[in-house]
């Protein structure tokens, strides 16, 4: 699939996220998205990884939004104390942390199956400016490599000093924050090796070049767009239509259908 | 003349003196010219300023003249630049711009915008002419550190530069690979190319380079040609008291058996296989550890001895108290301000009571205590590998481990970290990765050899340095 599809299926998949407010839908949205990444192929232990990651992020939104919801009307749960858990605000905070899901799987789908010389090459096709388009290709080119580096930050440290539980709140979050200094310095002096690299390479971003492989849309490219985008296009124009007749600006009798098709499933 | 360097200076920003001054040199199409010198001379500057990469990318002051085949350089365009002029850097790694082999390959040949067909006809050939044997498609962070570093050299050659500068091209390569590096580059060199390398390896590099220039605190010492693949008498006095490692010297003599004292470590079995791949990394292998060895590992790019690495430290497998790991990249364990406050940093951290002597004794162990003030990341690469190491072994470790240890280090250096290490690890056990038979042969107490993830020999440096001679005797 060309990479410029690609792009245009983030865009796309972001809308949706945007227009639907449904843990349901969210929850189909969500695996949609991730199916191109697990299709890509990862390990079992960044697999079980990234669920536990994905289960954090649903528990601690899913928690804060329960325990500090404020809208009306609301029906409570469970009450301890001075603390109620509230019915909607699991739901609210289930939506939110399935929509930040979603749009993050769409991104790391993106990442995972686009080599960054390819993304540069769409990005430019699209006119993007030059140093942005570098910026965003160097960055997806180096997103593994840092994940690792973190990795070995930590196993250094954890060789050499207590386990980071093993001390005050205060003194772990320091120590979070000095262990991104490695990391840093490290990526600093990459990003001025691959700036020389470029340059030993001839690589001028104002410049022309040449493709060994051009991007080229094929009719499955243009189907995707097609079919996708007019779907995400059906799903916006809903929940805007819908949202002018909550807001009692325009309301349609013959699009009550369509109201009730946002009611139940967006 | 394909390069000529008058009166080259460079200052980095902030620095009193200049990291290279008054530097001449002139590169010839047909020769290889060797730069040298101890760690932190001036020799990386000089290459890339030579590059011109000091000069576009630098904040410093560049001082002197240029000309690229008769040219300024900084008056070509970029397309027109690369295609007379190839740069490699050190770090293979960080210099790789394409997700495959064919599209960093064909990279600078798209700068220099040649036509699409003719770019696809050339990649076969540049493979052959690095020794690359790996198809185009094949992804290169896949790679081995030995083949992205030929990688790297065939993208700097691929838009048919007249000239190549070369950074520690040797540094990830094992005795074979950078033999085969360096007999592809006199191929080369002998069809025109201009080869100017910068290398501390010159066992490996002597046979094959025309001239050699010796650096010494941002000056060009001394420039001659080679004799009889060696440095000439000159030049090879001044190496010596440079404390460079200069080949014939003296053959190394294998440390003496030592005797090992109680088992600190016994990780059981180790083996490895990696996500995806079709064969073990590392096939099953006892590797107990006693006190007072040090343990080389030698193998061939590839051979398993990282995967052995990463077993002990826990980095592939469970966590093994008591054993310390300094990383391939030093920086990659310098997380604190100052240097006092890394090397205190484990015993402080563990709340040893001794905390105080053992950081002193591991800084003067290493001699770092003069940098104690210093902030790690702002030191060389060869101060940061110490740093690194002094904080390891203030830890008190019972078995400490070293990639590479003498990556970016010269002769003397390297010495002096050994002798340290032997001195300090009485009660504990060295294992080290290497590609440095010498340095194996000096200091290991036992070697194992390893070679598509099996230990095919081990034992004594004498032992194997026997062996050897009986295999080379009976053929």
């Amino acid at each position: 699939m060309d990479p410029r599809t690609r792009l245009g299926l983030l865009m796309f998949a972001g809308i949706a996220g945007l227009c639907l407010e449904s843990p349901l839908s969210l929850g189909i949205l969500c695996v949609l998205c991730t199916a191109p990444m697990l299709a890509a192929g990862i390990s079992a232990i960044w697999l079980r990884r990234g669920l536990a990651a994905a289960a954090a992020i649903v528990w601690g939104t899913c928690l804060s939004q329960g325990l500090f919801y404020a809208e009306q009307p609301r029906v409570a749960l469970f009450s301890l104390g001075p603390l109620t858990l509230w019915r909607e605000g699991l739901t609210y905070g289930l939506a939110q942390s399935l929509r930040l899901l979603a749009l993050s799987m769409a991104g790391l789908s993106m990442a995972v199956s686009t080599p960054p010389d390819r993304l540069l090459a769409a990005l430019r096709a699209l006119r993007v400016p030059s140093g942005l388009a570098l910026m965003t290709s160097a960055a997806l080119r180096f997103l593994p490599t840092v994940g690792q580096e973190i990795l070995v930050v930590r196993r250094a440290r954890a060789h050499r000093g207590r386990p980071v539980w093993k001390r005050t709140p205060w003194a772990w979050m320091m120590l979070e924050i000095s262990l991104l200094r490695p990391v840093v310095a490290r990526a600093w002096r990459r990003a001025l090796t691959l700036a020389e690299s470029l340059d030993a390479r001839g690589f001028d971003p104002s410049a022309a070049r040449s493709m060994r492989r051009p991007l080229q849309m094929k009719g499955l490219d243009w189907a995707a767009l097609a079919t996708i985008g007019s779907a995400t296009a059906a799903l916006a124009t809903a929940r805007i239509l819908h949202l002018l007749y909550v807001g009692e600006v325009i309301w349609w009798p013959s699009l009550r259908p369509v109201y009730a098709f946002v009611r139940a499933w967006l | 003349m394909k390069l000529e360097i008058h009166d080259l200076g460079y200052t980095y920003p902030g620095a009193d003196q200049p990291s290279v001054a008054g530097a001449n040199l002139t590169l010839s199409a047909g020769e290889i010219v060797l730069l040298t010198g101890p760690t932190g001379c001036g020799k990386s500057t000089l290459l890339r300023a030579a590059a011109g990469l000091a000069g576009r990318h630098g904040q410093g002051t560049l001082a002197g003249e240029i000309r690229l085949c008769g040219r300024d350089p900084a008056e070509m365009a970029p397309a027109e630049r690369v295609r007379r002029l190839g740069f490699v850097a050190q770090e293979p790694q960080d210099q790789l711009v394409a997700s495959t082999v064919g599209d960093e390959l064909a990279f600078a040949m798209e700068s220099a915008r040649q036509d699409p067909q003719a770019i696809a006809a050339r990649l076969p050939d540049l493979l052959a002419q690095v020794g690359l044997q790996v198809e185009l498609e094949r992804a290169t962070l896949a790679l081995s550190g030995g083949q992205t570093q030929r990688l790297v050299c065939g993208a700097a050659l691929a838009a048919g530069a007249e000239v190549l500068l070369l950074d520690e091209p040797l540094a990830q390569l094992d005795p074979l690979g950078a033999q085969t590096l360096m007999r592809r580059l006199r191929e080369l060199a002998d069809q025109g190319l201009a080869v100017l390398m910068v290398e501390h390896r010159l066992a490996a590099t002597l046979p094959f380079v025309d001239r050699v220039i010796l650096m010494q605190a941002g000056r060009i010492h001394s420039e001659g040609p080679t004799h009889q693949s060696g440095l000439n008498a000159e030049q090879e006095r001044a190496a010596l008291e440079m404390g460079l490692s200069v080949p014939g010297q003296a053959a190394p003599v294998p440390a003496p058996s030592a005797s090992v004292g109680a088992q600190v470590l016994d990780p059981g079995t180790l083996q490895h296989r990696y996500w995806g791949a079709k064969r073990d990394a590392l096939l099953p292998t006892e590797f107990p550890l006693h006190a007072g060895e040090r343990v080389a590992l030698l193998g061939p790019n590839g051979a398993g001895k990282s995967t052995l690495l990463g077993l002990l430290t826990g980095q592939l497998g469970p966590e093994r108290p008591g054993v310390v790991g300094v990383p391939q990249d030093p920086d990659l364990c310098l997380f604190c301000s100052t240097v006092a406050d890394e090397v205190a940093y484990g015993p402080v951290d563990q709340r040893v009571p001794d905390a105080e002597q053992r950081t002193q004794s591991a800084m003067q162990a290493l001699s770092v205590d003069d940098l104690a003030s210093r902030a790690p990341h702002a030191l060389s690469r060869g101060q940061r590998l110490r740093v690194a190491v002094a904080a390891a072994l203030s830890c008190a470790p019972r078995v400490l481990v070293l990639d590479e240890p003498t990556s970016g280090q010269d002769h003397d250096q390297v010495e002096h970290m050994m002798q340290a290490l032997r001195e300090a690890l009485r009660d504990g056990a060295l294992v080290f990765a290497t590609h440095d038979v010498d340095l194996a042969l000096r200091h290991a107490t036992r070697v194992l050899l390893l070679e598509d993830g099996a230990v095919i020999a081990q034992g004594s440096p004498g032992e194997l340095v026997e062996r050897l001679l009986a295999m080379k005797g009976g053929r």
